[in-house]
């Protein structure tokens, strides 16, 4: 018996139906990418964060979940503060030029 | 004089003619790609350029100085200066002194090409003349000194380290057999002319080698025309090789920088990645090599593949996924450009390859709410994104300017917008521009007359990117050394020792070497790096490099460390936040910025 | 004649090793380059989760040592093997001989002012978890004012940091934080504490009671954001800025004082005491056991052995279970040779 409940889509993220086409791409150009902790200090420090809610943390995150990243990298001034601060060592500066270079728009 | 071969042509000239109206055919049509790629505009300014007094004559000099005597060469080592001076200039004498012998004794063959090469074989000596015999003189010696030129050169393949270049380039293929056939040319002339000097007449190189040659193999043997010939054909051949492969190998500097020079003259600058004058700059590189010890990258072999010589030899091959490696690391420091013999600028090259690539996602900052600094003041300080990761300098520049009881506001003390210099060298020049824009309508909002800068990356932006009439950009280093010097900032002088850091951006990017030297000579006492001013290492910190990783800056920074500490300072004092968050990571002396150098002794 | 072992450092492993060391009948020599014994542990004031005065502990252990000959401000400048031991030149003069040597050199305090984004010597109430320490055992510091109204601890200062050389957890900075928390609430209760973690590490014996008082007994907040800058405002207040990663919004506050915990790195003088002893360095600075789960206190050379913070980030109670195996080992091996 169908309850209806097909009609509003779950928000619970399904890891088995993520799609991580462009995380895997990420995880060959910029390998550093696997080495987030969450730790949030790029996102602490980041100049832009007040503006557009930038924040690697949460870049590298939605890329694990499969979620939208185009709106909130539309305020990164490239700065660097956040790769200056980030205890993992990634270089965060160059996974934001991977994921503008090699973001496709989802239908 | 009197000519030995009526008809004026043998058989054995047609290789260099070949190679000859190949390679004229070559760079006649190459030099109107490269003016036609130009911008109608620089275009325009290059001819002007041409026909006024002034730039023509800089220009004449500067080819004579650099494509001859390769001054700069000479600067930085006398061997090389001599090895390559020899070859260059006595090559350009004996061109244009066989030009001179056929004008005075045959001028009725000037209009044949090959006629002033090969003037010791078409021409016999009948009579001994003063003319005849200084011409002589003066051919034999410049074929000496090209050859003692030759001789350096092939030692210095060898023994790169005995002219003062410690890493040099690997050659390519064709290189090598560019290499070869010049070194060939000029033993292979002397020994030519040697074997026809009997007839043809020689000096004090040619003529006793012809009569060791006669002891030895007889003089009948040398005249016959089946053995003497051979050597003609044998010099002839490497010339036309030379000459073919040169438009594929670094050879191609030579008529390359000749155009380079006046339209460098002449103002024009890269504009393109891959056309225009770029693509003189590219060929102009004469693959010496000299980048390579000054690259700061070059302290890890796996790095020298990645100096600027080797990019031009991508550039040169089209080889895509390697230009866009090259153009990733680099720091952008500017070093190899400094030492660079023909002033190839590695830097620009490679911020115009990344300006080329397609991005998915173009951020706007139109969102950016930032509201104009409040107070008012004339004295507008922007403390930069890395300043909140440095406070010492915050604090030390509100401290000397309290001192001073200055007026000023700190336009980005709660965030503000990035200079942009960093997007910009990441090659994004329209996120570049629009962040430039907001900016300069918070600045000209302000109402300030003066923008106190203490980071050189935003100063360098400020200063060349940013349109600001009536509104004095300063680094705080310039600024508080006025001061000093009208007596203002009175410093008192302490017994350390600090050496100072020359950053990329300020000393090789805005020319600014004596301000910093002036601050801290007054606070304290400097000792000198053993590389400074231009020749300073870049502390590997930069955010030119889009892909290297933290631990390969590591070694970089070490070298640079090493380099500062070479006179035992007590500390180091740099001008650069950056510079300064990245030696203080690995130093074992206090590294200090200026600004807290100068409050510390006021 | 009682045979000798020679105990580098006199913090809380050598004491306890020598006090073993007695109890089994050799003549244990403690060689302490300060002028005072039980290392870092004498300074401090309170150990978790128990709370106990550090100052007993310090007491006690010194007492069941006492009968071990006792070198205070003396360093070691050579160690020779000889055929059946070694012998140790101190910068005195003396020469020592021995059976085995028992490395106890301890650990280093990060030096907080190489994050200089946190502003600890720019700032004028930025602190460390030491300076705190002394505070409550009584010294004097100006930089904590009378009634801070907003308290900060941020964890992981040069710990679990590439940028900081050190990317190993320090272990027990965590606990105390939440311990020097409690005890400055207990100080001030009117004051709002905030922890800036980045995890919480509370693996020991009731650490994990501790956190809950913390929170239920104490109210103290624990904002999951690692801090990344601290700068001043007009007044002198602290502002502090991290993400508050669980609400996923940048988060910043005014706060009156604020305490880095700075962790455990290796000693400085690590290189020198390995090429002395001839043992290796680990990649992560220590000095490297023979193994990391049997043989902690086994150096892998004959005669030479390890207990407490050298080889690793190490507890209190960690450090005196491996003085006790080591001075076994220790024991062990010289009747062995015997």
């Amino acid at each position: 018996m169908d309850f209806g409940f097909s009609l509003s889509p779950s928000s619970a993220i399904d890891l088995d139906k993520v799609d991580l086409s462009l995380y895997r791409r990420l995880e060959q150009t910029a390998p550093d990418i696997r080495n987030c902790i969450a730790c949030g200090s790029c996102s602490a420090t980041c100049m832009a964060a007040s503006y557009s809610g930038m924040s690697v943390r949460k870049l590298i995150l939605n890329l694990q979940r499969g979620a939208d990243v185009e709106k909130m990298l539309s305020c990164c001034m490239l700065c660097g503060k956040c790769t200056m601060v980030c205890p993992r060592g990634i270089n965060t500066r160059k996974l934001i030029l991977d994921v503008c270079r090699y973001y496709s728009k989802k239908v | 004089m009197r000519e030995r071969i009526p008809s004026g042509f043998d058989p054995f000239v047609l290789p260099f003619l070949i190679g000859m109206g190949f390679v004229l055919l070559y760079c006649l049509l190459a030099a109107l790609r490269v003016l036609w790629q130009c911008p109608r505009e620089d275009r325009r300014r290059f001819f002007i350029s041409l026909i006024t007094p002034t730039t023509a004559l800089k220009n004449i000099w500067d080819i004579f100085a650099n494509c001859l005597i390769h001054v700069k060469l000479w600067r930085r080592n006398r061997m090389l200066g001599f090895m390559h001076s020899s070859i260059a200039f006595g090559w350009f004498m004996i061109i244009l002194l066989g030009h001179l012998e056929v004008l005075f004794f045959v001028p009725h063959r000037l209009n044949l090409f090959y006629y002033p090469i090969f003037f010791n074989y078409f021409v016999a000596e009948t009579d001994t003349t003063l003319r005849g015999s200084f011409l002589f003189f003066l051919m034999d010696f410049f074929l000496l000194m090209i050859l003692i030129g030759i001789v350096l050169a092939v030692i210095k393949r060898v023994r790169s380290r005995l002219f003062g270049m410690r890493r040099t380039t690997r050659l390519s293929f064709l290189d090598t057999v560019g290499l070869y056939s010049l070194w060939l040319i000029f033993p292979l002339r002397l020994l030519a002319e040697s074997f026809t000097a009997s007839i043809s007449g020689g000096s004090f190189l040619v003529k006793p080698l012809n009569w060791l040659l006669e002891a030895v193999l007889g003089t009948q043997f040398l005249l016959n025309p089946a053995n003497n010939l051979p050597t003609w054909w044998a010099y002839s051949i490497v010339l036309g090789v030379f000459m073919v492969v040169l438009p594929f190998t670094r050879y191609m500097h030579i008529p390359t920088e000749m155009m380079l020079i006046p339209m460098r003259n002449a103002g024009l600058r890269i504009r393109h990645a891959r056309r225009g004058y770029a693509l003189l700059e590219i060929y102009s590189c004469p693959g010496c090599g000299v980048c390579i010890d000054a690259c700061p990258m070059s302290v890890k072999k796996a790095n020298i593949k990645d100096c600027t010589v080797y990019l031009n030899r991508q550039l040169r091959r089209g080889n895509e996924k390697r230009i866009e490696e090259i153009s990733d690391k680099c720091l952008l420091c500017g070093k190899c450009t400094e030492v660079c013999q023909v002033g190839v600028e590695g830097p620009a090259l490679r911020i115009f390859q990344r300006a080329r690539r397609q991005y998915a996602i173009n951020p706007d900052y139109g969102t950016v709410q930032v509201s104009a600094p409040a107070s008012g003041a004339k004295l507008l300080y922007f403390g930069g994104c890395m300043t909140a990761l440095t406070p010492s300098i915050g604090r030390s520049m509100e401290s000397v300017l309290g001192k001073l009881g200055i007026d000023y506001t700190w336009m980005d003390r709660d965030g503000g917008i990035c200079c942009g210099r960093p997007m910009l060298q990441a090659g994004r020049f329209a996120q570049a521009a629009d962040m430039v824009r907001r900016n300069t309508e918070l600045i000209k909002a302000s109402g300030a007359d003066t923008l106190l800068l203490s980071c050189p990356i935003c100063y360098k932006m400020f200063r060349d990117h940013y349109k600001l009439p009536g509104i004095r950009v300063v680094h705080h280093t310039q600024y508080f050394e006025e001061l000093r010097r009208s007596g203002v900032l009175k410093l008192s002088k302490s017994d350390l020792c600090y050496a100072y850091h020359d950053p990329c951006e300020l000393g090789r990017g805005c020319g600014e070497y004596e301000a910093p030297r002036g601050l801290v000579g007054a606070a304290a006492f400097i000792v000198e790096a053993e590389k400074n001013r231009g020749e300073s290492i870049c502390c590997g910190g930069s955010l030119g490099s889009l892909s290297l990783s933290f631990q390969q800056r590591e070694a970089m920074t070490r070298k640079a460390l090493d380099n500062l500490t070479v006179g035992g300072p007590d500390a180091i004092a740099t001008a650069c936040p950056l510079c300064l968050a990245t030696f203080s990571r690995y130093s074992s002396i206090p590294v200090r910025d200026i600004a807290e150098v100068v409050d510390l002794s006021l | 004649m009682k045979e000798s072992v020679i105990i580098i450092g006199g913090g809380v492993a050598g004491l306890e090793a020598a006090s073993q060391l007695l109890a089994l009948g050799l003549s244990p020599v403690i060689i302490e380059r300060s002028d005072h014994l039980g290392g870092h542990v004498a300074e401090w004031y309170r150990l978790f989760p128990d709370l106990s005065p550090a100052q007993d502990l310090i007491a006690r252990l010194v007492d069941s040592a006492s009968g071990a000959r006792i070198y205070l401000e003396t360093e070691i400048s050579r160690i020779n093997a000889l055929k059946d031991g070694y012998s140790a030149t101190l910068n005195n003069g003396d020469v020592l001989f021995c059976k085995a040597v028992l490395v106890c050199t301890g650990f280093h305090l990060f030096e907080a002012a190489k994050k200089e984004e946190y502003g600890y010597g720019i700032y004028d109430r930025v602190i460390t978890n030491r300076d705190l320490e002394h505070w409550f055992g009584g010294a004097e510091d100006e930089r904590i004012t009378d009634n801070p109204k907003a308290i900060g601890f941020v964890h992981c200062v040069g710990s679990r940091d590439v940028k900081a050389g050190n990317t190993q957890c320090s272990k027990v900075c965590c606990m105390t934080a939440i311990k020097q928390a409690i005890e400055l609430k207990e100080k001030f209760p009117e004051s709002e504490i905030y922890c800036f973690y980045m995890d919480l590490r509370l693996f020991g014996k009731k650490y994990e009671d501790f956190y809950i008082s913390a929170q239920k007994d104490y109210g103290i907040h624990f904002i999951r954001g690692r801090v990344s800058e601290v700068s001043e405002d007009i007044e002198g207040r602290l502002l502090v800025k991290a993400e508050d990663t669980l609400s996923g919004k940048p988060l910043k506050v005014r706060l009156d004082l604020l305490v880095l915990m700075a962790g455990m790195v290796c000693h400085p003088q690590t290189a020198r005491i390995a090429s002395m002893v001839r043992a290796e360095v680990d990649d992560d600075g220590f000095l490297r056991s023979r193994d990391n789960i049997y043989s902690i206190v086994e150096s892998g050379r004959k005669g030479i052995f390890f207990a407490g913070a050298c080889t690793g980030t190490k507890t209190v109670p960690e450090t005196v279970a491996e003085a006790r195996a080591a001075a076994l080992s220790a024991y062990r091996y010289i009747k062995g040779n015997a």
